[in-house]
């Protein structure tokens, strides 16, 4: 019987551990929070992390060619300024605005890209200094303090309510992570992004158009960019400069966690919906501890806090693992030979 | 003269934006804010020198904020329990030389890329801060502030502190083994490693001493004010890094000037006093600290290319 990739790639090692994690995660939540499986809660887990997710599954082609994007989160700021000033300054509908909007984030990932692809810059310091100049952009565009807010029910009915039973913007999130996986997993684009990862001398050499394909993956997370800036403003009915802040964070651990070499070239997207999952499980589950204390204060008090530290830790663990795994690897190998 | 054309460049631009400042807002250069403007800098200037060090080894450190913050809160928790002033400054330095030690075993230990390690330690310091301090200002006791003298001798100290360790670090930079071996490191590991340089052990060096660094920039910044603010260091590191970067300090590893540094911070915090004065508002300043960034990292790619042309 002949398995699908997809199946196949569940059962690779980082995927399984994953599952467990997230298996511990729910036991732990369960029996240490208060309404922890409900249904409520457990859209509430989704409906809250779907611009993460959105985020996480974009950077995996980002990742694969050994670059990173640390502007995502900033972009979201500006996008959503943007869109927020679009709506209520100039009174566009909001379907035209959230248009406009994702071509603003696909404009601010060419930025990134003119400079990575174009000018062969490290990505590392371009998107640190794009991270600055979009969420300097968005404060200057709000003068600091101003946001807007008094969106139309339409518009929030998006980031707030249930379609078939589940969050409206989960099904978003659920087209763009199977668009993603086509891309990546089934097209010749998706694997000249491993090879540009594993090698970008070799791809050139090979005759791949690598300019111009680190160029798209760079646009697509601005675009996607833009798109969890809308939903954001969708769900929290209001546009403010500081959306987004600290979520290219979140974004990249997802991916680290799902098992995406940080140095590129390999990585599946199957494993960066499960890192996304167990870390949107992690900061709702603390949230839900309400009976127990830590430094003198309710654990769900300093829900976010603790959920940042341990997000922090757990990028650090999960990449250690990787390397220890990888040095075990080669060790084997030698003695074989 | 073509070795420095960029730092020359740098210094070009700080002296028109300082003589259009002379001529439309000459109130810019009176004596006493000036000092004090400058004296607020000196940690930023510590700072920087430490993180071009890094950058020159070919590595980045965005933790140096959170670190700088922990330094603080060390010193001024060691201060406010009754701690000579001398005993608090070497807590905050031990603070620092620790987080150093957890980013360099890291990076230089495990072989963890720097940019995911530091994103990852600014985060958990950031995160550890505000679960101890809840956003608290920390009243420091007195003969903390301007180390107990007054306000004009403090500054004296703090900027003649700042300029010396300068000099002497732009010296050992040119001069000492130690200061070769770094940009050795950052022009080619490989070559470092078959030349017996230890390039590892060299990273591992300089990312403790880049917390060492933020330890005293913590105490040059908390001896200016009878307070401390928790979140006093978030958004540092991109001040810090925007200066080396504009200072010509190549991200590329093995490239820059600790003079250069210099001339990048100077041109940048003068941007936004500039603005100011030229009755422009002020939240521009990130945006501007962006562009500046990118700029320079155009520049930087603009030359590289041609230069490959060349060749």
């Amino acid at each position: 019987m002949k398995k699908s990739g997809f199946f196949n790639h569940l059962l690779e090692k980082n995927e399984i551990i994953l599952f467990w994690v997230i298996a511990m995660e729910l036991v732990l939540f369960q029996f240490l929070g208060r309404n922890f499986l409900t249904s409520g809660n457990v859209s509430n887990i989704f409906r809250h992390s779907a611009e993460i997710g959105l985020l996480a599954l974009v950077m995996t082609p980002v990742i694969l060619t050994g670059g990173i994007d640390l502007s995502v989160g900033s972009l979201m700021g500006l996008c959503a300024v943007v869109f927020g000033i679009l709506v209520k300054v100039f009174g566009i509908d909001p379907l035209s605005a959230a248009m406009l909007t994702i071509l603003t984030g696909a404009m601010g990932g060419g930025v990134n890209a003119a400079l990575v692809a174009g000018l062969k810059m490290p990505p590392l310091i371009v998107t640190l200094g794009t991270f600055s100049l979009f969420r300097g952009l968005a404060e200057a565009l709000t003068r600091g303090s101003e946001s807007y807010s008094g969106f139309s029910e339409g518009f929030l009915a998006l980031g707030n309510s249930d379609l078939a039973g589940i969050p409206a913007q989960v099904w978003i999130v659920v087209v763009v992570g199977m668009m993603i996986w086509l891309i990546v997993h089934r097209t010749t684009y998706g694997r000249s992004l491993r090879a540009i990862g594993y090698g970008e001398e070799g791809a050139l050499y090979a005759g791949l158009p690598v300019r111009r394909n680190l160029s798209i993956a760079y646009i697509m997370a601005g675009a996607v960019a833009g798109l969890a800036a809308v939903i954001l403003v969708s769900r929290l009915g209001e546009a403010r400069a500081n959306a987004g802040m600290g979520y290219e964070l979140l974004a990249i651990t997802a991916v680290v966690l799902g098992g995406v070499s940080i140095f590129g070239g390999s990585g599946h997207v199957t494993g960066t919906v499960l890192g996304w999952i167990a870390l949107a499980i992690l900061n709702n589950g603390l949230t839900r501890i309400s009976d127990y204390e830590i430094f003198g204060e309710k654990i769900s008090s300093v829900a976010r806090e603790l959920s940042g530290l341990l997000t922090g830790l757990l990028l650090i663990a999960a990449l250690a693992l990787t390397i220890c795994m990888k040095t075990l690897a080669a060790r084997r190998v030698a003695k074989q030979t | 003269m073509k070795t420095y054309s960029r730092e020359l460049t740098v210094g070009v631009a700080l002296l028109l934006l300082l003589a259009a400042l002379a001529v439309f807002a000459p109130n810019f250069f009176d004596g006493q804010p000036l000092v004090s403007r400058l004296a607020s800098q000196m940690p930023a200037l510590v700072l920087a020198v430490g993180v071009a060090l890094v950058i020159m080894t070919r590595q980045i450190d965005i933790s140096i904020g959170s670190q700088f913050g922990m330094c603080a809160v060390i010193a001024g928790t060691a201060a406010a329990s009754g701690m000579s002033m001398p005993m608090a400054m070497l807590c905050a330095l031990l603070a620092g030389a620790l987080m150093g030690v957890v980013n360099g075993w890291l990076v230089a230990g495990l072989g963890l890329p720097s940019i995911v390690v530091t994103l990852a330690t600014l985060v958990t310091w950031q995160e550890v801060l505000r679960l101890w301090q809840k956003g608290r200002l920390l009243a420091l006791p007195d003969g903390v502030q301007w180390f107990g003298t007054s306000q004009g001798t403090g500054q004296a100290l703090v900027i003649g502190a700042a300029f010396l360790f300068l000099v002497l670090m732009a010296w050992a930079m040119k001069h000492l083994s130690i200061g070769r071996r770094i940009y050795a490191t950052g022009s080619d590991t490989e070559a470092a490693r078959l030349a017996g340089l230890a390039p590892k052990a060299t990273t591992f060096g300089v990312f403790v001493l880049m917390g060492i660094l933020a330890g005293v920039a913590a105490v040059l910044n908390l001896v200016q004010s009878p307070q401390i603010q928790p979140n006093s260091g978030e958004g540092l590191e991109l001040k810090a890094i925007a200066a080396a970067v504009v200072g010509g300090v190549a991200i590329t590893g093995g490239r820059g000037t600790l003079w250069g540094v210099l001339l990048g911070l100077m041109l940048l915090v003068n941007v936004n006093p500039a603005l100011t004065h030229f009755h422009q508002p002020p939240y521009w300043e990130k945006a501007i600290q962006g562009l500046v960034i990118l700029l320079a990292v155009a520049a930087d790619g603009i030359r590289h290319k041609k230069q490959k042309r060349l060749k």
